[in-house]
């Protein structure tokens, strides 16, 4: 259960899922490639990103899921 | 709040010194509001420049003013060119795609503007490039910044994509491989897949000879080449060899014709505004002066200071922005435009004015250079935070006599600087023992006023390594030793040579990234990727049991290394062969003396070598090795799966095992111990694996560490490392600087440990904050002056500095709205810092500010 938990805490291919990385206020594009993307959900207290590249944002999501986007101020 | 005034006390060479401001009216100012009192425009024109100045800075891949958009106007007309010149040489393709795009696009006149001319149909806008890579534009397509109509740039963007410098490449690798650069943390993605590039203009040319010349240059060639073809007895061995040469002088007529009309465009225009809509009379004469300086030039050749800023300018739009996007702003200004600075302010033969008027020119040059609009690719919107892209100008050094190459130009471009306050361009200094103090001054000024430029380059070792690389010029024309003293930095960091032919061209002579940090951190998994791909981003190098020793760490990272760079390399000379046959430059080919003489294109053309790539995360590697060793294999306190296992947890859990990697020997302390490790890995892997490659150019590829905002971005991609940072924290923000806050030994100590690293280094970048109340005293020249001396004696590369308080930085973070002027040195480049995010705004705050102790004093050999 523990385990299945943490699944769905992290991004994880769930293919044509209402809630896709793409329209996630913290996934940002891929620096090269658009079909990819990056989510920034991982943070430090002092403001630092730790980010994980996202292979597929249509048909990638978590339960972290907010739709929006994150002003450049708290990117890197 | 704390003033500028410090109550610092110093003893020395017995006396008390006290840094009480150089001017005594500073010394009630707030420290946090510092900034606000040092710009000064010369004139009320360029105060209301500045005021109404376009900006297009970029941060995290968007832009911070939301007017900013891409245009169309260039993607259409170069794409209607390219369809209806099917079947005609390639070169002459390109060359009617440049005049296309200057006979139909739109032109932009501002008010109160003298120096005129955009690249694209709107102040707001910048263009796109297609033909370079499709990706970096469908990003585009789905931002804020799309292009409108956004059907018919979708439509021009899938027309370009079996054409693009992209498709032409790609089907010459390994996905996977590709793969693994596009994500931008071992290695940065290839040109062809995000269209960045670099460029130094042979703007000589066109100031001394004009556009004119240059045709009639191409004409009797062609004329020559179709005789030599017509002469019996008929060689095909040779003859033929004229087919593609004429093509090329062919493509540069049309250029150069297409050019001059789009000048004289721009003259008409302002004569018609002048004599149909222009009601002030002062205005008005000044337009009809605009166009009269358009209608001579670029076609003629330049008599004054205001002909030669307006060419500059022009050659600036097309070699940057229009004919190919390239980023930089590479020339030697103040020997560039001496003799023009000469006629006009000095002899007053031409455009007469007085000094102040000459710094008024290169104020508004300022202003034209920060409202220009760059289409980068989503990577490079990241990478320069609080930019719009990078531009930097070189002054100051030697000539080629050997003599100090200061002139009153050089002052005027630094006056400007220093009272306009724009982020760009930023300014290289190449320091010279025999440069005059009078521009030193002017140096310090700027430095000290918060600019984070001009960032010094050691003359010398700029000079000495032009004449090495011209030993391995492939057909024995690289740069004689007197032209070896013509050098700028290309971009942020790498020399290369300036003038009327031998420049760089292009990036994929030299350019582009590869990140220790991450390769490190992957070499403890066996090439996987764990912390943020989660996919093998390397060779299979053998798991944590296999590495039974710290040589076989070392080895391990070498393969790994040996893999990134070769690749990063290779894909560079890839570009570089379809570049020269699918994206000619027939412009800058016709305006270097090389290609026109030898009937070449420029990206085909290569005289001297200057093959370079630039590490970054460097320190964060070698400190990581530095722990390993100790902890490891010498005080054997841990195991390498010990570490493993706490690296994976990002040290949750391990609280005492990360304060003791944070606490080994640091970088930039003057320790034997760690400064041993670290110099051999700069010296036998990061430069020493890198140099055994040969480029295209038939040189030595070779490092030139330095940092831009990939510091934070690559860190944000890497996970923990053994030096005892967290996952996602920043990188080390220089090529060789100390990593943030841990050179806890002042700036002496500093500048000893980089200057242990001398072989097989193009350069590297030293990142150093300095006291703000230290350099703002009445002492602060003679402690700069003393540092600059034995930082130049000690043969170190380079330097760039910080002086901007913590209190002035947090203020801005409070109230961004009330600091737009707060300039900040980010790494190679400065950046307003409201514009910068806020993790990236901590990390100049986390830097370590040096004071200097009366022994750093004594090193320095300080005369107070």
């Amino acid at each position: 259960m523990e385990v299945e938990k943490n699944v769905q805490n992290q991004p994880h291919v769930e293919m044509s899922t209402a809630k896709p990385c793409r329209s996630c206020k913290w996934q940002t594009p891929d620096p090269t490639d658009p079909h990819r993307g990056q989510c920034t959900a991982n943070r430090h207290a002092m403001g630092g990103v730790w980010k994980r590249w996202l292979r597929d944002v249509e048909n990638t999501t978590c339960s972290r899921h907010e739709e929006g986007k994150l002003s450049f101020r708290d990117h890197v | 709040m704390n003033d500028i005034a410090s109550a610092k006390v110093l003893e020395y060479k017995g006396n008390t010194l006290r840094f009480t401001p150089e001017d005594p009216a500073e010394a009630k100012i707030p420290a946090d509001e510092l900034h606000e009192h040092l710009q000064k425009p010369s004139t009320a024109r360029t105060k209301r420049l500045k005021e109404r100045c376009r900006w297009k800075h970029a941060s995290a891949g968007e832009f911070i003013e939301k007017s900013v958009t891409a245009g169309i106007e260039r993607m259409r007309y170069l794409t209607e060119a390219h369809k209806a010149s099917v079947g005609q040489p390639e070169a002459i393709r390109r060359a009617l795609g440049l005049a296309n795009v200057l006979n139909k696009s739109t032109l932009v006149l501002q008010e109160d503007e003298f120096i005129v001319g955009y690249h694209a149909e709107d102040p707001n806008m910048f263009p796109l490039y297609p033909e370079l890579s499709h990706m970096a534009v469908q990003d585009y397509l789905r931002s804020d910044y799309s292009p409108q109509p956004a059907d018919e740039a979708a439509a021009i963007n899938e027309y370009w994509k079996p054409h693009s410098l992209q498709s032409k490449c790609q089907p010459y690798f390994d996905p996977a491989d590709l793969g693994r650069m596009y994500q931008v943390s071992s290695m940065e993605a290839p040109s062809f897949a995000s269209g960045y590039n670099s460029i130094v203009p042979p703007y000589e040319t066109v100031l001394e000879d004009g556009l004119l010349a240059r045709i009639k240059l191409a004409e009797k060639h062609i004329a020559e080449a179709q005789a030599d073809m017509s002469t019996f007895p008929w060689d095909g061995t040779k003859g033929l060899d004229n087919i593609a040469k004429i093509d090329n002088w062919k493509a540069m007529v049309i250029a150069c014709n297409a050019v001059i009309s789009w000048a004289r465009r721009q003259a008409r225009l302002c004569r018609i505004v002048a004599e149909n809509f222009e009601t002030d009379p002062k205005r008005q004469a000044e337009l009809l002066e605009i166009a009269d300086i358009c209608q001579r030039i670029p076609a003629e050749p330049c008599k004054g200071l205001k002909d030669a800023m307006q060419a500059k300018f022009f050659t600036f739009l097309i070699c940057h922005a229009i004919e190919r996007y390239a980023s930089g702003y590479a020339q030697k200004e103040d020997t560039l435009l001496w003799p023009y600075y000469k006629a006009s302010v000095i002899d007053k033969k031409f455009q007469p004015m007085d000094h102040m008027g000459a710094v008024e020119l290169v104020e508004m040059e300022r202003l034209k250079i920060s409202e220009h609009g760059a289409g980068k690719s989503r990577a490079y919107r990241e990478i320069f935070p609080g930019s719009n892209d990078l531009f930097i100008l070189t002054v100051g050094g030697t000539n080629a006599k050997g003599e100090d190459a200061c002139n009153d130009m050089t002052d005027a471009i630094l006056e400007a600087a220093k009272r306009i306050r724009t982020a760009e361009p930023s300014i290289v200094f190449r320091y010279s023992k025999k440069n005059r103090e009078k521009t030193l001054r002017w140096v310090f000024e700027c430095i000290r006023d918060g600019l984070g430029y001009p960032s010094i380059k050691h003359d010398e070792i700029g000079t000495e390594q032009m004449k090495e690389y011209a030993k391995f010029s492939l057909h024995g024309n690289g740069a004689t030793d007197e032209e070896a003293h013509n050098w700028v930095n290309v971009l942020c960091m790498s020399p290369g040579i300036h003038g009327r032919r031998k420049t760089q061209k292009t990036r994929s002579e030299g350019g582009g990234s590869i990140f220790p940090a991450k390769l490190l951190e992957i070499t403890l998994d066996g090439g996987y990727d764990w912390s943020y791909a989660d996919m093998q981003l390397g060779p299979k190098t053998g798991d944590l049991a296999s590495l039974k020793t710290f040589e076989d760490v070392w080895e391990a990272f070498r393969e790994q290394y040996q893999y990134a760079i070769n690749l990063c390399i290779s894909t560079k000379d890839v570009s570089r062969y379809f570049e020269q046959r699918f994206l000619q430059m027939p412009f800058v080919s016709a305006i270097d003396d090389g290609c026109m003489e030898l009937g070449m294109d420029a990206c085909a053309l290569s005289e001297q070598p200057n093959g370079w790539h630039n590490p970054i995360t460097t320190i964060v590697a070698a400190n990581s090795l530095v722990a390993i060793k100790k902890l490891v294999f010498e005080d054997k306190k841990y195991t390498l799966a010990q570490l493993s296992q706490a690296l994976k947890s990002n040290w949750e859990g391990f609280e005492e095992m990360r304060v003791d990697f944070k606490r080994a020997p640091k970088w930039g302390n003057d320790d034997d111990y760690a400064d041993g490790i670290i110099t051999r890995f700069y010296e036998e892997i990061i430069g020493g694996e890198m140099r055994k490659i040969t480029n295209y150019s038939g040189g030595p590829v070779m490092p030139t560490g330095q940092a831009v905002g990939l510091y934070m971005e690559v860190g944000s991609r890497t996970g923990p490392t053994p030096d005892g940072r967290f996952g996602g924290e920043a990188a080390d923000d220089g090529g060789i600087s100390p990593y943030m806050g841990t050179d806890k030994k002042g700036p002496t100590a500093v500048l000893r440990s980089v200057s242990k690293v001398q072989k097989n280094q193009k350069g590297n970048l030293l990142n150093q904050r300095l006291s703000v109340p230290i350099m703002r005293s009445k002492h602060g020249f003679e402690i700069w002056n003393s540092y600059m001396k034995t930082w130049h004696d000690l043969n170190i590369d380079h330097v760039q500095f910080n002086v901007v308080s913590t209190d002035e930085m947090r203020a801005a973070q409070r109230e961004p709205e009330k600091h737009h002027d707060l300039i900040v040195r980010v790494s190679g480049y400065s950046a307003r810092f409201v514009d910068i995010p806020t993790y990236g705004q901590n990390t100049i705050i986390a830097r370590q500010e040096q004071d200097f102790s009366a022994s750093d004093l004594e090193f320095l050999n300080v005369e107070i």
